[in-house]
């Protein structure tokens, strides 16, 4: 297939979850008439549905009960009264909650944004839960100093993914589902379109677009324990990174504090937000060792670290004392069927234990990555520490790192980056579209050179299964570059990445046929976890200081003076992570850096 | 959860590949049962280790995404939440088939192109009322509550491929898309309950429903379609007077909920 032959959108967004969908629809609702979406998966298979707790904005609907404390009962605030939260408040939380390395003007966006687009998706349809005067319902999550979570049950993320997607498809937005991105075409700093295989035909093809956006989502399935759905392989990163595109913080991955034992699978941070309890193998509820103050709803890296430590020292539970309890019991019937009924079910489903009855068995698990594609505050990809623009490069979600989470992102603040940056880009590409932008030529034969490479693939008699040098990988990135990290950790890992690397040359792709092989999708999804695991450990390793998410045993100590700075990894010419540094964005004056008690 | 006890358990798959195959056959696998095992556990055990051919749709292995819905032990569900171990102790094995009445594409992948033409054809998405409140609509608790059976729909279409009249009929509107448009009848944010209610009590709407609540038995979110369609008949008989209504509903959208 040439060049003229390619299919041509002015658009293409590439992931169809929370930022993509909010991007087309808001690209064709500015009047951009050629949207596309492709997705691996259906846009409503997309993982952005499976978040639970809820999604952050100061509305000011809910307040403490006077005199009950940090975890007493909540109350509609009544009209006309004084609010308890602010957009201010929200932004240091999430400062704070970043250890200090989120961009603030990033942050700034994030929660002054926050408010008009939880409206909007009231708007749209989204079915909230209510107070009683019909406000949208708030509770409170870890690291907030307000109850700002604004939730619907404990399947916000389904609701707002539905909402959305019916939006897209509204302003007749077109979706290609089941369509998987495996290149981006950058020539000369200039976007030009994607190579992706039709899953159902086995086809590659060029598609060319004056603006390219990612919103392919994270990369928790590096990991051995994770909350994240099998598609969460990472695809964004890999591809941007592989195509010339930089990569910043991939260091920073988020452990959540509550994954089911053994499965990883989530329940919800609503569960404690909600009053439910940590419990060690002498019942005692440890985190009053930890976060005196927050206690179960300090920030998920806290936490992570604080059950790891029970584990490590022997106060875990189950038979291996890998596992902490999380107990709801307190909470009672009522609360659990209304306010966590879908975690109800999955801790019934999975762990065979209904926790209205009986404590339910947790572990952290691998859950959001913080790192990503740089961008600026309207989903640009940016090339570089200056902020040279990669021209119709888009990314927004969990794919991208604005950065607004910075080493440790609190919850809900996902859900509303995803939808908040999702939106700026739509905005941002309605007008670099309105503004003239151009399909640019594109220099020999990319699908050609993909097809070339997958039909290497499907030839190649090696003897490796690519299953085993995932479950390798993660092993290894699980045990050495997880939750507590040094530098023989981090060596090792690193090694033990390359060595996968070299061995998945002789990988073996068990179906042959064309038509939905799913088998060799697998190995170019594992392709993917072992290109950015290599970044991920190569920034960890440089990393000589622990914040947020990144705690390095040998370095205990968050250092400022070296380290306040994000990572850009670049691939070198050599194939290897080439490291270079950026400038945090911080307003000295408003929200200088500070210790982060909780 | 300890990984004792193991044993040897047998999986049959249904087989197709049209560019291939004549016509579908089953193949058998054996696979180690460890507990806790689900049936998706059991058929991506089987697919990475023994036969990268077999292929089915998943992703996030915890009921909420709608991916993998097939026919196990002749029960359409979803292969991330059913245990394997209760389907062994029932049935003895375990025989896998795609979700019923819908073109195959591949093994246990199937086309569901009239399942989504359904869904859009009952415009999922609300129709507003033209005076949008600076902040939110108001709704009561109650109001949420009465969507509940409807707002956590997953889209998996295990109800779908259990419907007998889909089964006859891909006219049919289907559960999904009337459960959808139940949502949206009863949402009193929605100003065009009327039009909704005319098009589902048409021809392949809410009357084909012989309420053999084959749907109710499949849904995997415990969600009941049936009793969505019954709403939507008596709804449809008395449209003209529950739009009336919603409009009065309407008037006090940007009022608190006394």
């Amino acid at each position: 297939m040439t060049n003229s032959d390619a299919i041509t959108h002015d658009v293409i967004i590439v992931g169809a979850g929370l930022a993509g969908s909010w991007a087309a629809m808001i690209a064709a609702e500015q009047g951009v008439r050629d949207v596309a979406v492709l997705s691996k998966l259906h846009p409503l298979r997309s993982h952005s549905g499976a978040a639970q707790g809820g999604i952050a904005a100061a509305l000011n609907n809910v307040r403490p009960v006077a005199g009950t404390g940090p975890r007493g009962p909540l109350e509609q605030i009544p009209e006309g009264e004084e609010p308890v939260d602010s957009p201010e408040l929200h932004m240091f939380d999430t400062i704070k909650g970043s250890d200090w390395l989120g961009d603030q003007d990033a942050i700034e966006i994030l929660v002054n944004d926050a408010i008009d687009v939880i409206y909007q998706y009231e708007h749209m349809g989204c079915v909230f839960s209510r107070t009683p005067d019909g406000r949208i319902a708030q509770r409170r999550f870890g690291g907030h100093s307000a109850p700002r979570a604004n939730f619907a049950a404990d399947w916000t993320g389904h609701v707002l993914l539905h909402t959305i997607h019916e939006q897209a498809l509204k302003h007749g937005v077109k979706f290609y589902s089941e369509w998987y991105v495996m290149d981006v075409i950058i020539e000369d700093n200039i976007v030009r379109g994607v190579v992706a295989i039709n899953i159902l035909t086995g086809e590659v093809h060029l598609l060319r677009a004056k603006a390219v956006m990612f919103a392919t989502g994270g990369y928790g399935r590096a990991f051995k324990i994770t909350s994240n759905a099998f598609a969460n392989t990472g695809d964004g990163v890999a591809i941007a990174y592989d195509a010339g595109a930089p990569l910043m913080d991939m260091e920073f991955v988020q452990f959540h504090p509550t994954g089911l034992y053994r499965h990883g699978i989530l329940m919800s941070e609503a569960c404690r937000g909600e009053g439910g309890y940590l419990l060690n193998k002498d019942g005692e509820r440890f985190m009053e060792k930890y976060a005196p103050d927050k206690m179960e709803l300090a920030p998920r890296d806290l936490v992570s670290r604080s059950e790891q430590r029970e584990i490590d020292e022997g106060r875990g539970v189950m038979e291996d004392g890998q596992a902490i309890w999380l107990d709801l019991r307190h909470l009672g019937r009522e609360k659990i069927m209304e306010r966590l009924p879908q975690v109800r079910e999955l801790a019934i489903d999975f762990a065979g234990v209904d926790p209205i009855e009986e404590p339910v068995p947790i572990q952290p698990t691998a859950h959001y990555s913080m790192g990503g594609i740089p961008t600026d505050n309207n989903g640009q990809v940016i090339a570089d520490a200056q902020g040279t623009p990669i021209v119709g490069f888009y990314a927004a979600g969990e794919v991208a790192c604005v950065s607004v989470h910075g080493a440790n992102r609190l919850g809900t603040n996902s859900l509303l980056e995803a939808s908040v940056f999702g939106r700026r880009a739509g905005y941002a590409i309605a007008e670099f579209i309105k503004n003239g932008a151009k399909l640019h030529p594109v220099t020999g034969d990319p699908a050609e050179r993909n097809r070339r490479m997958i039909q290497e693939m499907l030839d190649n008699p090696g003897k490796e299964l690519v299953e085993d040098i995932a479950q390798e990988l993660k092993a290894t990135m699980t045990a050495n570059c997880g939750i507590f990290r040094d530098d023989e950790k981090l060596k090792r890992a690193l090694k033990d990445v390359r060595e996968l690397q070299e061995r998945f040359k002789h990988a073996r792709v068990m179906d042959k046929s064309r038509r939905f092989n799913t088998d060799l999708l697998a190995a170019l999804e594992t392709k993917h976890l072992l290109t950015f695991s290599e970044v991920i450990v190569t920034g960890a390793l440089n990393r000589t200081e622990s914040r947020g998410a990144h705690a390095r045993t040998d370095y205990p100590k968050r250092d400022d003076e070296n380290w306040l700075k994000h990572t850009l990894a670049r691939k070198g010419e050599d194939g290897r992570p080439e490291l270079s540094y950026k400038d945090v964005t911080i307003f000295w004056d408003r929200f200088p850096p500070q210790e982060r008690k909780y | 959860m300890a990984n004792n006890n193991r044993r040897t358990v047998t999986v049959r798959i249904q087989r197709f590949n049209p560019d291939a195959d004549a016509k579908p056959h089953m193949q058998e696998y054996q696979v180690e049962l460890v507990q806790g095992m689900t049936v998706l556990d059991a058929l991506h055990e089987i697919k990475t280790h023994q036969d990268g051919g077999v292929t089915f749709r998943r992703s996030c292995r915890h009921a909420i995404c709608g991916s993998c819905a097939m026919n196990i032990n002749g029960r359409n569900t979803l292969a991330c939440k059913t245990p394997l171990k209760n389907e062994i102790d029932k049935h003895g094995r375990v025989t896998i088939r795609p979700l019923p009445y819908l073109p195959i594409i591949k093994d246990l992948v199937v086309d569901r192109t009239t399942f989504w033409e359904e869904y859009l054809r009952v415009k999922p998405w609300l129709i507003p009322p033209d005076d949008i409140p600076e902040k939110e609509f108001r709704m009561s608790p109650e109001e949420v509550h009465a969507l509940n059976n409807a707002e956590t729909c997953i889209m998996c279409g295990a109800c779908y491929s259990s419907c007998a009249v889909i089964g006859l009929n891909k006219k049919y509107i289907g559960p999904h898309a009337l459960l959808k448009a139940f949502m949206r009848v009863l949402d009193p944010r929605d100003a065009a309950p009327a039009e909704r209610l005319a098009e589902v009590s048409g021809a392949d709407g809410v009357y084909r429903c012989h309420t053999i609540f084959n749907c109710i038995d499949a849904c995997p979110k415990g969600l009941n379609p049936t009793q969505a369609i019954e709403t939507l008949r008596k709804l449809a008989q008395k449209r003209q007077k529950y739009e009336q209504a919603r409009r009065e509903r309407q008037k006090h959208l940007n009022e608190p909920i006394p």
